[in-house]
Formats: structure tokens, sequence, C-alpha cells
């Protein structure tokens, strides 16, 4: 099996790694990367605790190969804060309770930035079906829908 | 509302408790650096994979490992009889890896440890075992029946705690009875009398983290654990006791735990590690299970049947009780056995029933091992109850809430263990009340569609902490130079938000801002004090009540400087404001920070030292249930709560949505709304998500067909209810921290029941059995037809 | 972790078709890998090499052509679908079922060629493609381009008429007939997001003044099918609309050999096969 290399940005920095065709993204990034956020709990895309953003897209890392990524942008729960300073989303999920055990809030965070930076101004609905391929066993989802409607609050006054 | 029940040095509204601050975990967790178990590597470290068992029952003939061994990467090959230890902790039946025969399908029968997983995967896959298949009992019933296949031919054998009883030469791991009043009489004076047989699956916990855990056993002799464990302590002592190291020589390092919910409790791969880290040449070695193997290997909530007979008069007052639970606690139960003794002692569910016999039995199968589950014993037999009283409620043709309140268990009256009720326990007829208001109880939506209705539900609930007498919590209070605190408590944090309302009381106590206090974010057995385990909602109780004598500790030996060097006598002094001054004279004070490392005068005499604060808690005259009539006082406190549900349900495809969820609890006091509102949301999901789809769905050989999140459903964002109502009722109990009492179990226990009774409401069927997946009930609505 | 295996990206088709046709049987053509990569982690499939088909432009086109009908190229997500403008117009059994697949998450990588090759008998977008009379244009690296309607590709459970060599290019779906109205039922065991208990897809037009009902399912069948018998029932002339719908959802029901797995048992598929047929019927009369 032959190692290749690839060239990605991730988080806003560039990486050169060589890495084994049957390696995931996922696997890219905990263990190559040691970026420890993305989390990862059933590797076969039923949970979305891996989903990162490729190229400004959520995809769920355990079903994505590392060599694709070659020449993509990603966005991990990592990259979120900009100088010291917490994303909105991160603010809301904080005042909401959204967060518990906190094993699924990467992923959430990540899909939720997504979603009100796609679209400030999101309904309900709209927010229950952009997580719903995200699993959450602690806080019942309510307070997580609620964070992500308030964080779009705030990127709107912003 | 606030009692001052410590007799506190003035009364002042409080700062801190009864407030929604935000968790001091929560930018840890935002920011994606809070450390789990599975993000830690070691230098050195090894990866173990398991190989699982095909059958339910089998004798392990030979296991040969040559492939396996060649495989580049693997360092070392370990089978059952490698490890001649025992664990348990309660009733010592389980082993580290099978030995002689497996029991259960999935149960680990070898173990690889290789340099990295992908060679220790490849590996386990040579491995060649021989079985001989036994007969498998794959049925609670079928269990204790004569003649039954025996999971456990040694059970006579078996060291116990003296609070259970294994029967020997049976498939009973735990046998608990009960005898209130005179049952014989109390059949006699009913009027009406209804018997009932209830069903539940074995379920998952699905934490989204597994289990996970590190083992290092070093060569000078001493042992290191890193573990997703709810409970360090137990693993240190379970460990100890099984391998014969003293509890000295074992540290556990416990960082946050991404979802526990009792699975974790207890202790469960950390001695598989150990021992392989010492047989890999004393390398540290992680064990992470795959989703597939937590569903297969890791431990779950048992199954569960249930009989009751129950005597009311016409009226509608409960005369009497006959009871069987029967816990299908799969292939070992040293924990699980204490889930029959739980739903055995709270058997009758927040009611009041003069005459009682009950006999709650945990039972061997060759299904897969049980432990605890948020609310274990209460989740399973509040369905049964909860449905018994709506059944027997129409059978008397009285409003299912009026009957409910008949019976209240109310201050004053005794429990089934002969416990009289105290005056300041909650109240359950409150939160039955306010749960039916919310609802509109009585009122009834029409729908437009033939097809479908819409109907309402109620279930009450209760709960006390599972535990021996002599649990303890304590609580360390290190103040820093600079006047900040460390506050250390043995609670890990999984989730439920505990030390963040610790740290509410520990300010509140102390008079020293919230954000100038830090919870230690790990639980390391060598520096943490010591708390029994992180379960059955004791810990804001317990752990809270240690806060505030740790705090009180610190106080003390402030004031003692304090009142040298303020020249006043101790009484005359307050603490407020990180300050220590004289009452009435503000100008006469003393910052903290210039006591709490020693006051130091200007010639540089010092006086006092470091202040560490320190408390512990255990339970007030609790005691050991007398082993024939299960009486006794087995409860810290009693929580109690109701929930209801309006569904809407599809008559054609059984199809139920749960519209509006509505749950109360009387938690005394909410040291934090917040979290109480984060565990009553979360738990009400999960308890309607365990209702209605969850269950290990078995072939006729014991083998588990869902094993994945594809065919195991759980709840996701699309299945919340549209309304989810919480309500907070505050009656304080006076020996509680501030008045709490714990809620976070008590949150999923009856949301099941609920739905099952609005499905009876609408159609006059009775659904026993759970789940109540969509095919279930409309083959129940179909057999009516 | 996955097996081990060889990693091409070509970039132009007759490159994959080469690689194809060297590797044969040890390969796998990967477009989403939403399917296989689940597949090769369960240790079911361990293809020596894959074949990444998401770097070949023209894979990726989806065009309407007005009049003509819609392409949808072997590496065009369910996303790219959901998005085209006015799809969800023409193409509206089409679009709604590929919006019950997964989750949105999913649906930004998985791809509806990859749904058909993968020929689960639960593929949602299947039985919207049947009743639209889609066909599939398959390629291999000597014979150049074959058409085959859907209904002759699937042959079994996970079993299509693609050779190993084969590569489905696209897929073809015609003008709809003109003022069609469609519609897919999806049943799930959950009300969010779960693989089809039973999905059925139903399209009405009417032709001249008489009414056509096309029906096609899911989860019922070793493969997933249309059922043209009852095409026939709603031709007839001296029922009541009441009495074809009965009619139909007996043929349907008869045609279906749905089994029992986790997801439910045979009986109550049965039972949704009916209640889903006629319930679907009726709407779509309604409609059209
Ligand atoms: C969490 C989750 C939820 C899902 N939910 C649903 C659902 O609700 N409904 C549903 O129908 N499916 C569902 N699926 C299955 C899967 O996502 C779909 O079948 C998807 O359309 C597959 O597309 P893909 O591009 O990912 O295929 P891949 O995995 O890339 O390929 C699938 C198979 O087709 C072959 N193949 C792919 N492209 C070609 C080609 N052009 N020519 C020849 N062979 C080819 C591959 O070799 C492979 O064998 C789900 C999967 C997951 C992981
Ligand atoms: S780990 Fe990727 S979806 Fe679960
Ligand atoms: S917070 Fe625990 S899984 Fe979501």
């Amino acid at each position: 099996m032959s190692r290749r290399k690839i060239r990605f940005k991730i988080n806003g920095v560039e990486k050169t790694v060589e890495v084994e065709p049957n390696k995931t993204l996922l696997w890219l990034i905990r263990e190559e990367l040691k970026l420890k956020g993305t989390k990862k709990a059933c590797e076969r895309g039923d949970c979305g605790l891996c989903t990162v953003l490729l190229n400004g897209e959520p995809v769920k890392s355990c079903l994505v190969l590392a060599v694709e990524v070659d020449g993509s942008d990603i966005l991990t729960v990592e990259g979120l804060a900009k100088n010291g300073e917490l994303a909105p989303i991160q603010r809301a999920f904080i005042e909401h309770g959204a967060t518990q055990c906190g094993f699924c809030t990467p992923a959430f965070l990540i899909v939720g930035h997504w979603l009100i930076n796609r679209n400030p101004n999101p309904s309900r609905e709209e927010v229950v079906e952009a997580i719903n391929g995200l699993l959450c066993r602690c806080t019942g989802y309510k307070p997580i829908i609620d964070a992500i409607l308030e964080a779009a609050k705030y990127m709107r006054r912003t | 509302m606030f009692v001052n029940h410590e007799g506190g040095h003035y009364l002042e509204a409080l700062k801190y408790v009864g407030k929604s601050i935000t968790r001091i975990d929560a930018v840890e967790k935002v920011l994606g650096i809070a450390e789990y178990a599975s993000d830690i590597e070691l230098p050195g470290m090894l990866y173990a994979k398991l190989l699982l068992s095909p059958y339910a029952h089998a004798k392990i003939i030979s296991i040969n490992y040559e492939k396996a061994l060649r495989v580049p990467g693997v360092v070392s090959v370990a089978v059952g009889d490698d490890f001649p230890f025992r664990v348990g902790l309660y009733v010592n039946d389980r082993n580290i890896l099978a030995r002689k025969k497996v029991r259960w399908v999935g149960e680990p029968v070898a173990a690889v440890v290789a340099e990295d997983l992908e060679a220790a995967e490849e590996a386990v896959e040579l491995i060649e075992v021989e079985y001989e298949p036994l007969p498998a009992v794959l049925d609670v019933r079928e269990a204790l029946k004569p003649g039954a296949p025996l999971v456990h031919e040694e059970l006579g054998e078996y060291a116990h705690s003296p609070a259970f009883n294994p029967i020997a030469g049976t498939n009973i791991a735990n046998r608990f009875t009960l005898k209130k009043g005179n049952i014989v009489e109390g059949f006699n004076k009913s009027e009406v009398v209804v018997e009932n047989e209830f069903y539940m699956p074995q379920v998952s916990h699905v934490q989204m983290e597994t289990h996970v855990c590190i083992g290092h056993y070093m060569a000078d002799g001493n042992i290191k654990i890193w573990t997703s464990a709810q409970s360090p302590f137990t693993v240190r002592y379970i460990l100890s006791h099984s391998i014969g190291v003293p509890l000295h020589r074992i540290s556990v390092y416990v960082p946050y735990v991404g979802g526990g919910f009792g699975g974790k409790a207890g202790i469960n791969f950390e001695p598989l590690v150990v021992l392989l880290s010492k047989k890999a040449g004393y390398r540290p070695v992680k064990l992470e299970l795959t989703r597939e193997e937590h569903f297969l290997a890791a431990p779950l909530r048992q199954g569960f049947y249930a009989k009751i007979k129950t005597g009311v008069t016409k009226d509608g007052k409960i005369m009497a009780e006959k009871i069987f639970y029967a816990f299908d606690a799969g292939a070992y139960a040293d924990y699980g056995v204490n889930v029959a003794r739980a739903a055995g002692y709270s058997c009758t569910g927040p009611y009041y029933v003069p005459n009682i016999e009950a006999e709650s039995l945990a039972v061997y199968t060759n299904h897969q091992w049980g432990t605890a589950f948020r609310g274990f014993g209460h989740f399973e037999f509040l369905w049964a109850i909860e449905r018994q009283m709506e059944i027997v409620a129409s059978k008397l043709g009285i409003d299912p809430v009026e009957f409910r309140l008949k019976n209240a268990l109310l201050p004053g009256l005794t429990t089934a263990t002969g416990e009289v009720l105290r005056e300041d326990a909650g109240r359950v007829d409150q939160c039955i009340e306010a749960v039916a208001k919310e609802l509109r109880w009585g009122e009834l939506t029409p729908t437009n569609d033939p097809k479908k209705v819409r109907a309402k539900g109620i279930a009450a609930l209760w709960k006390a902490p599972a535990m021996p007498p002599n649990a303890a919590s304590s609580a360390i209070i290190k103040f820093n130079e600079d006047g900040t605190v460390l506050l250390s408590v043995g609670v890990t944090e999984i989730g439920q938000g505990t030390v963040t309302s610790l740290a509410q009381i520990a300010a509140e106590e102390l008079g020293v801002p919230i954000e100038k206090i830090r919870v230690v974010p790990f639980r390391h057995t060598d520096l943490t004090p010591y708390s029994w385990q992180t379960v059955a909602s004791r810990n804001l109780f317990m752990e809270g009540r240690a806060v505030i004598r740790a705090a009180r500790d610190a106080k003390e030996q402030i004031l003692e400087i304090a009142s040298q060097v303020l020249r006043a006598p101790k009484d005359d002094l307050i603490i407020k404001d990180e300050k220590v001054w004289v009452k009435g004279r503000p100008e006469w004070s003393l910052h903290l920070k210039d006591i709490v490392a020693g006051y130091v005068y200007p010639n540089g005499n010092t006086i006092g030292g470091p202040i560490i604060g320190r408390g512990y808690f255990v339970g007030t005259r609790l005691s050991y249930l007398d082993p024939e009539t299960g009486q006794g006082y087995p409860a810290l406190k009693w929580t109690f709560g109701a929930q209801g549900v309006e569904i809407e349900l599809d008559l054609e495809t059984g199809e139920v949505k749960v519209l509006k969820l509505v749950s109360a609890f009387d938690v005394g006091k909410a040291i934090n709304p917040m979290l109480v509102i984060g565990q009553i949301i979360g738990g009400g999901i999960q308890s309607l998500s365990l209702g209605m789809w969850e269950q290990y769905v078995y072939d006729d050989k014991g083998r588990m067909l869902n094993p994945n999140l594809t065919d195991y459903k759980i709840a996701r964002a699309g299945d919340i209810p549209e309304e989810i109502i919480p309500i907070i009722i505050e009656n304080p109990q006076s020996d509680g921290p501030y008045g709490a009492r714990g809620v976070a179990e008590l949150s999923m226990l009856s949301v099941p029941a609920a739905i099952a009774n609005a499905i009876f409401h609408a159609t006059g069927v009775n659904i026993n059995d759970l789940p109540l997946t969509y095919e279930n009930i409309w083959k129940a609505l179909n057999k009516k037809r | 972790m996955l097996p081990k295996f060889e990693y091409y990206s070509p970039t132009s088709l007759s490159e994959a078709l080469d690689l194809l046709e060297k590797y044969g049987e040890d390969a796998k053509i990967i477009a989403g890998g939403t399917d296989l990569l689940v597949s090769m982690r369960d240790r079911i499939l361990k293809p020596k090499c894959l074949i990444d088909i998401k770097k070949i432009p023209e894979l990726r086109r989806i065009e309407y052509k007005e009049g003509v009908g819609l392409t949808i190229g072997a590496a065009v997500t369910f996303k790219d679908i959901l998005e085209y403008p006015n799809l969800e117009k023409k193409y509206r059994v089409l679009w709604e079922a590929v919006k019950t697949i997964g989750d949105m998450i999913l649906r930004n990588r998985a791809t509806l060629v990859g749904n058909i090759c993968n020929a689960s008998p639960a593929a949602d977008s299947a039985p919207a493609l049947l009743i639209l009379d889609a066909r599939a244009r398959i390629i291999n690296k000597n014979d150049g381009v074959r058409e085959v309607p859907l209904e002759r590709f699937f042959i079994g459970v996970k079993k299509t008429i693609l050779k190993p060599t084969e590569i489905v290019k696209e897929v073809f779906v015609p003008e709809p007939p003109a003022n069609c109205y469609g519609k897919y039922v999806k049943v799930m065991r959950v009300q969010s997001e779960d693989l089809a208990v039973v999905g059925v897809a139903g399209l009405a037009y009417r032709d001249r003044g008489d009414l056509i009902i096309r029906l096609a399912y899911s989860s019922v069948a070793p493969t997933p099918i249309r059922v043209k018998e009852v095409e026939e029932v709603f031709k007839k002339k001296n029922m009541s609309l009441d009495e074809k719908i009965e009619e139909a959802v007996k043929i349907s029901s008869e045609k279906v050999s749905p089994i029992s797995d986790v997801r439910g048992s045979a009986e109550y598929r049965l039972n949704l096969v009916k209640v889903a047929t006629r319930r679907l019927i009726k709407e779509l009369v309604e409609v059209v």
C-alpha cells in the first residue's frame, strides 16, 4: 500500500503529510494531526460527531478518505475561535446550556456555525434539518436548537 | 424561598445558589480542548483489540493464537487463563477474559496487544478458538425454571457483599424479599383485584463516548489507570481487591467523561488493560471500544419482567399489592444485583400501600451482562407500576390522576420498607397536579384526520439513591496565596454538571466570587478526596453537604487567624466579599488573600498557614434492610416527580408522535435552574427514546442483530416533541444542601408509561411490553380488532 | 479501520475505464463512499483497489433539458440534485425521495448513481427513478455506452447487471408527463432519519382525461420494484375510483414480497404497503 503525499489547509494552516490510502479524514485529524476536538463515536456515518467542514461544507470525516482531501480546506472545532475570541456559536452554546458531557459539542458547533453563516435567519425546522445527522445522548437537543437560533441572532446583530 | 437550615451567621439573599450561571466546564468544551480518555496518548503506548465470543453459551475447548503472534507489530496475546482473577462490585462473579466457557455473544475471549491498532485488528482475526456449544438460557423466566442450564455453576463459591443473596445451584444472582403489613388481610379487604404482567427488553446506554481506558502496570509495581469511568475510587478498590495490590499503589485518573448514565459506574475494562500492560512488558495499553464492541461487549440495562397483583377498594384506596420482579441480568451481575434490590425496596412506586409482599430477582441468563443505568430498577418497575395504576383506575372507573392523588405517598406515611416519610420530603401530589394542569388534563384535542387520534397520559415516579449505607463523599477546599480557591471533589463530570452547582455552593459559603473558584477538572485518586461513586443522583446532595462542611472548616481556620489579627472574638466576625470584617465595622477588615497563606505582621512574625478546608458526608441513620422482610431505612432522600405527554397516534400504522412532554420534579431547591432544566429535558428525551425505539434485538441463538446506530435507533433532533415543558417544584429538604435533592436520574423514569397510558386512553388498548415501536403498537391495535 | 487498498483518482473517464479493465474484480468504484466504506469497515468488502470517480469532470454533470430530460452524472451528489433549479417542481417525486435519504450532511457526499449501483432493496431514489422510466447509461472500455432501463438494472439484493469492468456513467430521467404530480412516502421506525421500512413512490397524470397512476416500492422485495399491473387498473372503465384504488392496493400487496428483519416484520410491511398505497393514490388523485 503506497503512501501518498497530500497538501491541505486546516484551520488556516497549510500542511503536507504522507498518508496511506486506507486512512480516513477522521484518522488524519485525530491521529496524525493530533487535533482531538473532533470526535469518533461510530465510524460508519451514523453519529455525525466526526463532522468537519471540507471546503466549506459539512462532511462526516469517518466516511471521507484522507487521500481525497489533497488541495482542500478543512475547518475543525479548534478553528472556530479567532485570536482567543469565541465564535458566536460558541458563546450561544455556553449561554443556553447546549453542552453537557460535551462529547457531541464540537460537531454541533461546526454544523451550527456552517448553518448560520450560510443562512443568518434559519427557521427552527432548518436548524433541526441541519443537525439531524448528529447524535447527542445528553441534552435532548432542545438547548442545542435554541443555542443555534440564538447564535444566528448574534450574527445578525454584528 | 430559602430556609437557612444550617444555622448560618446571618440571613441574606443568596448570591450564587439558585442562579442559572453557565457551566464552569463550558468554555473548555466549546473550544474542543476538554480532555476525554480517548484523547490521551502516552509514550510507548500499545493498543488492544478484543476477540468476542460468537456463542451465547459454550465451552472453550482450545485457543490457538500462534498466527496472531506472528503479525508484525503484535506484542502479546492474552486469554482468560492468563488472568485468574475475578472482579465484582457486590458479587465477585466476573472474569477478566472468559475462562473455561463463554456466557454471552460478545464476551471477550482473547485480547491482542500491538504497536498499532491496525496490527491488533489484523491479528485478532487470526486467533482460532474451538468451542463446544452448550444449551443457553435466553429468557429470564426460562432461567428460573428447575433444570434450566446454569450460567454460573460455581455461584456458591463467589464472595459477595452481605446485602445480597445469591442462591447457589440456581440462576438467581440476588433474591430480595419484602413483607409489609398483612397481605392476606389486605386482599380480603379489597373489592377489586387486578393482576397484570409487564416486560421490558435490554437496552444500551449509548453514551456517545464508548468505553476507553489505558492501563499501565509499571515495573516498580505501581499501577496507573486513565479511564472514562464514573467512579475512580470503585475502580481502584475493586482492582485492588481482585489482584491483591494495595490501594496506595494504584492511581486512577478520570478526565471528562463523554456520557456515563451508569454504564461506566462500577468497574469495566480497567483490570483487563492493567493486566495486559503487565503481560506486554510493563508498557501502557489502551483499549477503546468501537461502537459495535460497545453494543456487544459493554454492560447494558437489564431486561425486566414483572407480575403485579393489586387489591383496591371501590372508592380507590390501594389495600394490598403482591409484586414479582425478575431482572434479566445477563451473564454477570456483579453490579446488577443491586438493580433488583433497588426495585425491590421501592417496588410500589410513589404510593402508600399498607400491605405488600414483594420478591425481586436478579437472574443470570446468556444475554449480555447488565449494570447500572440512570434510574436503575426504577425505570423498569415504574413502567410496570404506572401502567398497572392506569389499568386499575380504569377498572374502577376513576380518573387516573385522581386515583394517583388518592394513593399518593405523602409525608408521615410509610414506604414499602416501613420508613416514615420525613415531614420535609418532596411532594408527589404537587408534581402530579402540576403536570395535569400543564397538559390541560381532561380537555380533548380533536384531529381532522379520522385515521389519527390524540390523547394524553400521565405517570408518576420516585427514587432514592441505591447505595450502601456507608457510601461517603468528601471535599477539599484549598486557598491559593492570592485568595483564589481550588475546590476538589470526587464526583466525576459526566455531563450532569454537578461541579458547577458545587462551585456555586462553595462561592456562597466562602463569600468568594465564583470566578475565583476553580473546580479541579479531573479526578485522580492520589489527590482527589474520596467519593464512593458518581451514581444514583446522590452527588449534589452528598458532595454538596461535604462542600458546605469543607467551606465552614476553611472559614473556621480563617476566623481563627483573623480573630487574633483583628483582636475581635470569632463570633463577631463575618466573611464576605473576600474580606473578614468585624460586624458593623467595615473599616476593621482584612483581605482573605492576606490570611489564607498565613498572616504576616509588619515585622515578619507570621501566624496561621495555608488554609485547607475539608468536609465529608454520609447519610444519616441509613440501615441495611432486613433480609426477610426488607424493612429498614435505605433512602438518603426520595425525589418525587411526574411526567405526562400528549400524543398523536396513527391508527393504521401505529406511528406515534409525542407532541408535548411535561415533567415536574420536587427538587427541594434548584441550586442552578438552568442545569436542572437541562437534566429534565435531556433525561425526558432519553426516556422517550428508550421507551419508543430502543431494544437489543436477539436472534434465537442469542446474537444481537442490531449492534450499530443504524439499527439501534436513538432519538435525533427530528424526533423531539414540539413542546417540552420542565417544571421545578421546590419543597426544601432540611438536610440537603440549601434544601436540594437530586434529579438527574429522575428525569427519565416515567415517559414510556405516560406514552402507553396515552395510547390506552386513545384506543382502549393496553400495551404492557416495551418498546412502543410503531410496529408493536400496530400489532397491539390489530389484536384488539 | 479499513482494510488496505491502493487508491486511484483518475481525471478522465477513459483513465478510469483503463484501471477497471486492469483490476477487474479487485477494483471498486468509489463515489461518495457512504455505502462502500461502511461495507469495507465491516470487512464485507476487501477490494485491492479503489477508483475515485469524483475528479472526472464529465461525471459531475447534472443537466436538465426542457422536453428532453434530466441527466445525472455518477459523481453528482444528492445535495447537487436538491439544489438544481426547478427540480423540486419538475421531478417532485424524485426530489422528495432524495430529500429523505440519510441526513443533510450525508447528502453532501452520497450520490444518486451510488445509491442505485449499491442496489440495496431500500434504495430510496430507486422507486422514483423506476416510475419516471429512468435509464442507466453504462460504459466500459471496449463497447462504449449502453442504455439500460432501471427495471432491468437491479437483479437481486445488492446485485445489478453491471460487470466488474463497467461504470454507470450517468442516469437519464426522461421528461415527465405534462402536469403530472408525484410523491414519495417513506415509513421509518422513527420520525427523524432511517432507512425505509417501506418506501412508495407514486406518479399521477391525466392522458386525454384518463387517469394514469404509476407506483413503485422499496424495502419490500429483493430489489426496488415497480408494480406495472396497477397501471392497468386505472385504465379500466366500469369501476368506481374507490374500487380501483382497492384493486390497486390488492395488486400491490400481492406483488411485493417483504421479509422480516430488524427494521420490521413482513406482516407489518405488508400492512404499510396497503395503507401507504391507498393514502398515496388518494392524495395523487386529489391533485391531478
Ligand atoms: C448514515 C447513513 C444513512 C443512510 N441513509 C440512507 C437512506 O435513507 N436511504 C438510502 O437509500 N440510502 C441511505 N444510505 C446509503 C447510502 O448513503 C446511499 O446508498 C448513497 O446513495 C450511496 O452513494 P455513494 O456515492 O456514497 O456510493 P458509494 O459508497 O461510493 O458506492 C456504492 C456502491 O456503488 C458502486 N458504485 C458507485 N458509483 C458507481 C458507478 N458510477 N458505477 C458503478 N458502480 C458504482 C460502488 O463501487 C459501491 O459498491 C445511508 C448511508 C449512511 C452511511
Ligand atoms: S464517527 Fe463519523 S459519523 Fe460517527
Ligand atoms: S452533550 Fe453529551 S452527547 Fe451531547
